[in-house]
């Protein structure tokens, strides 16, 4: 796996929470990133590109959620993906 | 290994792999495949896979076209789930690692996704888990190249597993295939009940949701002595439950030797015992088991299981079947007894069918939609010409005024003109009852019995509409009461008014009530002594029959009705019938 781990904790924003939506852009995106990322809530803990896993999370309104990267290039990846939490996954 | 509890409606054990019968259903005739076909199956996965997919994109090209993006997104996170490399691989893995068929292993894998969706418990979630069941049906329904499951074409025995059956769908089922039902909702008198009854398979009802927890194939035991269905039992429990079947067969066959011996009381008095039938086929069943006679024929089911109304020559065939079998028995014939949705020549003049309990049903729809009526008639006046006079009796349903039974008793005289105008021979005394299973029938029983040749109480109608408790309705289920004190009280009264000095109109019942044994020594403590039931309960009544007396069974009635609670009564007359007749208390 090498390279760095790095991590990050967003809040979801999204009304209806990371509903079925949301969760397929996150996997859309996450199959472009050359690295491992997963966004924990409590004791969950979900692999990005599973959209399973995600729906899984039953994330809501006002969750906190920690999202994690790791592998070459962590960083950008996990900006990606932060972006797109911020960017309240407008398109 | 899960076990859930329902209402226990039909005895017996059931041990088989059970087949969900739902509003999508498919049968998998195939759960293994050999392993030089997996290359193909895989194939034929993905093959499926790539034909449901490019179904839902098309969907989200209109989704997007005529409601936007937004849309079109849902289809396309659809794809997404159908697409996504956890699935397919689970789906190969079961296919080549244990080699599953397809349709089985996407059956699991999908069944197991929206299961976790479900879990999840929010409305959103449990959205979701529909919309994999969905995704489900679509692979299967592209696997199987089509089609839903159909009763009739069972080809080995199964246990049904169902959230409801209707009427129709029972009656289409073919009996060898079947080895017991279990419906989720439901209660002792529903439909499935009845014929459960009738077939004499193990029956549980009112078990609640559970069938997204079951996949056709699981092994499955249905109880129908305790009311419990096991998924998926382990050994112990397989053969613990094996052992119970054994007995009660034993227990069955030991009764079985009372079936030649005559139904008199140990004090004398003779009660007799009728069959109650929906198909004509069943006639002889009933004579086996030791009954006297039909006691109720429920002409419905003729109307069940077919797109068009019976014609004359339908009913005239299937009466003079039941007739012939019956060599100079008795039988008597109910005039159509449904819900007005199920009368196709009717259903469609509805505007809106509420299919409810005090809507248009049964006699109603006889009176107002008179064609049917008269057509039914007619053929049960042509077949009784060939039974000897009286041994055909006719009896109208839901009877709840004096009005409604002299309406029906003209209609009879009608058709009775048009067949002496045809010169078609007919029995012009042929006998005309009633049901009582309306609470006024039963008050208002001694103007009735100025009127009716005979009475035929309704028990599991009666306690529906004297207690008001819906008995399809599981949330309620429980107030449905047998042994209700209003109900004791309500047959006495129409026995007392039917024991006129003049004249003695005999008073059956029939109805779930009356074949429970436990129950038997009350009704003829109560005054009854004619007494109609599924075929399978005979023996088992005969044997508490010769055990009564007369004195016995009346201070029992007196005590029961001294009670004043269902619960209490139930308790009673369970103890009673443990002294009387131990190996019959379950």
């Amino acid at each position: 796996m090498g390279g760095q781990s790095v991590s990050h904790t967003v809040t979801v924003r999204l009304e209806n929470g990371l509903h079925l939506v949301p969760c397929s852009r996150l996997v859309k995106l996450a199959n472009g990133l050359g690295c491992d990322v997963r966004i924990r809530k409590g004791s969950l803990d979900a692999d990005i590109k599973n959209i399973f896993d995600l729906m899984g999370l039953a994330a809501a309104f006002g969750d906190q959620l920690e999202l994690r990267a790791s592998g070459d290039r962590a960083d950008e990846a996990l900006a990606k993906v932060v972006q797109l939490f911020e960017s309240n996954f407008a398109d | 290994m899960l076990v859930k509890r329902g209402i226990a409606v039909s005895p017996g054990v059931a041990i088989g792999p059970a087949l969900l019968f739902g509003t999508e259903n498919f049968k998998l005739s195939r759960h293994y495949t050999s392993k030089s076909e997996i290359d193909t199956e895989v194939g034929r996965f993905h093959a499926a896979l790539d034909a449901v997919c490019a179904d839902i994109e098309e969907n989200q090209r209109v989704a997007t076209e005529r409601l936007g993006k937004e849309y079109g997104a849902i289809f396309g996170a659809h794809v997404m789930m159908a697409r996504s490399p956890e699935l397919i691989s689970e789906v190969e893995r079961l296919i080549r690692d244990e080699t599953n068929t397809p349709e089985r292993a996407c059956e699991i894998v999908l069944n197991k996704y929206a299961k976790l969706f479900q879990e999840l418990g929010s409305r959103y979630h449990a959205e979701r888990a529909h919309d994999i069941y969905d995704l489900k049906n679509r692979l299967l329904r592209q696997l199987l190249g089509k089609q839903r499951q159909e009763m009739s074409d069972l080809t080995e025995p199964v246990l049904i597993l169902a959230h409801n059956l209707t009427p129709s769908e029972t009656a289409n089922l073919k009996r060898e295939f079947v080895l017991g039902f279990v419906t989720e909702v439901g209660g002792p008198t529903s439909h499935t009940a009845i014929l459960a009854g009738a077939l004499e398979l193990p029956a549980v009802v009112g078990v609640g949701e559970f069938l997204s927890e079951v996949t056709s194939g699981d092994l499955v035991i249905i109880d129908g002595d305790r009311g419990e269905v096991i998924i998926n039992p382990i050994e112990s429990v397989i053969a613990e439950r094996r052992a119970a079947q054994k007995k009660n067969e034993s227990n069955y066959a030991a009764l079985e030797t009372e079936r030649t011996a005559e139904p008199i009381t140990a004090d004398g008095e003779r009660i007799q015992l009728l069959g109650n039938i929906e198909f004509p086929t069943e006639t002889e069943h009933c004579l086996e088991r030791g009954a006297e006679g039909i006691g109720l024929y429920r002409t419905e089911f003729l109307y069940l299981g077919v797109d068009q109304e019976p014609s004359e020559e339908d009913h005239y065939q299937a009466y003079c079947k039941v007739i012939e079998a019956l060599g100079g028995r008795e039988v008597v014939i109910r005039t159509l007894d449904l819900g007005a949705d199920k009368v196709p020549s009717v259903g469609g003049l509805l505007a809106e069918s509420t299919n409810s309990a005090l809507g248009l049903r049964s006699i109603r729809i006889s009176l107002q939609y008179r064609e049917g009526f008269k057509t039914q008639l007619r053929a049960i006046l042509r077949a009784a010409a060939k039974a000897p006079p009286g041994s055909v009796k006719i009896m109208f349903p839901l009877i709840s005024s004096l009005n409604e039974f002299r309406q029906a008793k003209m209609v009879v005289r009608d058709v009775m003109d048009d067949l002496d105008e045809a010169g078609e021979p007919f029995p012009r005394d042929v006998p005309l009852g009633m049901m009582v299973e309306v609470p006024s029938a039963a008050i208002l029983a001694d103007h009735f019995a100025a009127e009716v040749d005979f009475f035929s109480i309704g028990t599991n109608d009666l306690i529906q509409y004297t207690l008001a408790v819906d008995r399809g309705d599981p949330a309620v289920s429980s107030l449905y009461r047998t042994g209700d004190p209003a109900i004791l009280r309500l047959i006495r009264m129409v026995v007392e008014a039917a024991d006129k000095p003049d004249r003695k109109i005999p008073v059956t019942v029939c109805g779930q009530m009356s074949s429970d044994p436990k129950f038997l020594p009350l009704l003829i403590g109560l005054g009854i002594r004619r007494i109609s039931v599924t075929p399978h309960s005979i023996p088992e009544l005969k044997a508490v029959i010769r055990r009564l007396t007369i004195p016995k069974c009346k201070d029992i009635a007196t005590h029961a009705e001294w009670l004043g609670l269902s619960r209490g009564v139930d308790n009673y007359l369970q103890g009673e019938l443990f002294k009387i007749c131990p190996q019959l208390v379950r």
